[in-house]
């Protein structure tokens, strides 16, 4: 089941007045269930694609799809709803909520979702315990490593069972057993879950996990490869 | 959880929220402090014309207060005490006869009110009595006067001394007697006391030869607050031979003032609100622009405008509770001790008497105060945070997630 579609895909920023084209045309699918990387050299435009398939940037031009729902013209609150419903985000910065708890921190998209309290609470345990994250419930982001605020951040994400994860290079600030670590718990998602990864990431430890590697080349792509 | 989350925050920055905390108690002491002293003085002022002599009700036959001439006396008395005693709420009484006459003594004279009284029950309704602070009071003997002390100086007069009134009497002829000063009294306005000499009730029928009509019935009530309903009562039971007056219009310029001093507080409410409103908008500013990227995230993981707006309002709305709450209770506990040992303003004596207020006044906790700073410290605040909400709404998730 495609889960993502892109036609034509065009981004041009702004640059203090200087158009700069980040993505050039670019169209794609992604299926239910895929684990893919997309990689290229700085300033290819990884992090742009990234992010309009997560319905945070628009294109310039072009079309995108979720779920064959076409969300580039959609307002705000409709964008946002459709974010917290069918996508997970895991960020290099972990950016977890700092004043809230591992266990408040997991709830949190529940909450926005209007969850009760005690089916919150159940689904953030039980998401935890997958993860084996459970002895963090009480901890706040500033008392746990990068490792561990990174699977807190995993769980948030997964916590409201969306079909996508969108990764932004989410082992840049973790050593390479913890980035290891964090690899198999997504594939063991993705493969217990059939929970659709892609994660934006120019880290070989990454690229070597993709099952479909997409190499961008100035807003372009350059190779798709299934593998 | 927002709330949670709003609690936290507020705490985040600790010394900044205790800043502003401090300015919003600070607001808070400092409005109801002005305000319960407003209030107590404009209040004292009212207690102290009707305790002493106004009282909270007056009868007189109809057409006396527009015409205070004793001609105007109370034509059936009877059906007027009568009514009294049968009136729920009425709790003292007494009658006077009241006129404009000239007091000399041998050295001086002035104009001024000559007041016969029922001894007996005016200490009921007024306080006088309570007031002397030379000599004694009436005790129903003929030709007894007690005077306010600021009378007694210009006619140089004390305990023991001859005094004579003269008034115009029922039949349009000089009415005169002579009098000894039994008592002085001060009161707390300088102008009554240079005004008013009390004698009694049988003395001023006789010089003015009333024979036993009295011109004037003041009542007390059990609960000024129904003074309203106790006059619209008696008005029905007495119908219109008779004016049933409040002290609301007998003393409209008073009543006035203490709801124009109700009004001016709203003015300096906003004043404050106003002052206030710009330490949010900067504080809630600040805040904001410290988390763009935590807001980023919030957005990008599904969190509404709304909700982010929310967020915001929720953190000043803490803010201000905690600041309101701790500023209210301060207040409170300020204008209790206030009320109760009084602040002594004894070095502007002369002009506070002259306003009818004394030396010391005691500032008043109103349930209006409360309710004001409840309702409009929050208020203001929410007021001042709606930019910065607004601010945080228009953040773009993918700018705001890699702002640093």
């Amino acid at each position: 089941m495609e889960v993502i579609r892109l036609e034509r895909v065009h981004k041009t920023y702004s640059d203090n007045g200087v158009p700069v084209q980040a993505l050039r045309g670019i169209s794609l699918q992604i299926q239910q269930g895929e684990f893919v990387v997309i990689a290229g050299p700085s300033g290819s435009g990884k992090t742009t694609l990234l992010n309009i398939m997560g319905a945070l940037d628009k294109p310039t031009k072009g079309a995108v799809f979720l779920e064959q729902e076409d969300v580039s013209q959609l307002s705000r609150d409709t964008i946002s709803a459709i974010r917290l419903e069918k996508l997970g985000f895991v960020f290099q910065a972990y950016n977890l909520i700092p004043v809230l708890t591992a266990m408040e921190n997991i709830e949190f998209t529940m909450m926005l979702l209007g969850i009760d309290e005690k089916s919150r609470r159940s689904r953030a345990l039980e998401v935890m315990r997958e993860l084996d994250i459970e002895e963090l419930a009480d901890k706040r982001p500033n008392e746990m490593s990068g490792g561990q605020q990174q699977r807190v951040a995993v769980a948030r994400a997964i916590v409201n069972n969306p079909s996508i994860i969108l990764a932004d290079e989410p082992t840049a600030n973790l050593d390479s057993e913890t980035g290891g670590n964090l690899l198999d718990l997504m594939e063991r998602m993705n493969r217990d879950h059939n929970l659709t990864f892609i994660f934006s990431s120019h880290d070989q430890k990454v690229i070597d996990r993709a099952r479909r590697l997409i190499i961008l080349r100035d807003g372009l792509i350059e190779n798709d490869t299934v593998l | 959880m927002l709330f949670t989350i709003a609690w936290r925050n507020v705490w985040r920055n600790r010394r900044r929220s205790q800043i502003v905390m401090i300015s919003i108690i600070v607001g808070v002491v400092a409005v109801m402090f002005n305000d319960g002293l407003s209030v107590g003085m404009v209040r004292q002022m009212l207690d102290n014309q009707i305790g002493s002599h106004v009282s909270h009700i007056q009868i007189h036959a109809k057409g006396f207060n527009d015409n205070r001439v004793i001609q105007n006396y109370v034509h059936k008395p009877e059906l007027v005490e009568r009514t009294l005693e049968g009136t729920p709420g009425v709790k003292d009484w007494s009658k006077r006869v009241i006129t404009f006459g000239l007091l000399s003594s041998a050295m001086n004279s002035s104009g001024g009110l000559i007041v016969g009284v029922d001894e007996r029950r005016e200490p009921e309704v007024t306080s006088i009595k309570a007031s002397l602070t030379k000599g004694s009071y009436l005790s129903g003997k003929p030709h007894e006067v007690v005077i306010g002390q600021r009378l007694a100086n210009r006619l140089k007069v004390g305990i023991g001394d001859k005094v004579v009134g003269m008034a115009s009497a029922l039949n349009g002829d000089v009415g005169s007697d002579l009098f000894r000063v039994v008592g002085i009294f001060e009161t707390v306005s300088s102008e009554f006391d240079k005004t008013y000499m009390f004698t009694s009730l049988a003395s001023a029928q006789n010089m003015l030869e009333l024979e036993g009509n009295v011109v004037e019935y003041a009542i007390v009530i059990d609960d000024i607050a129904q003074v309203e309903a106790v006059t619209a009562e008696l008005r029905r039971k007495l119908g219109a031979d008779y004016e049933v007056l409040s002290y609301i219009d007998l003393l409209p310029l008073l009543v006035a003032q203490v709801e124009m001093y109700g009004e001016m507080m709203y003015i300096i409410y906003m004043i404050i609100g106003l002052a206030m409103v710009f330490g949010i908008i900067n504080t809630m500013l600040m805040s904001v622009f410290e988390r763009i990227q935590e807001f980023g995230v919030l957005m990008a993981i599904g969190m509404k405008n709304s909700y982010v707006f929310r967020m915001v309002m929720l953190e000043a709305l803490v803010l201000a509770l905690l600041g309101t709450g701790i500023g209210l209770a301060m207040g409170s506990v300020l204008l209790l001790i206030l009320n109760a040992v009084g602040i002594n303003l004894s070095m502007f004596t002369e002009g506070l008497t002259s306003f009818g207020v004394g030396a010391i006044i005691y500032p008043r906790l109103t349930i209006d105060s409360v309710m004001s700073v409840v309702i409009i410290i929050p208020a203001t605040a929410l007021l001042g945070s709606i930019y910065p909400a607004l601010k945080a709404t228009r953040l773009q998730p993918v700018s705001a997630i890699r702002y640093v």
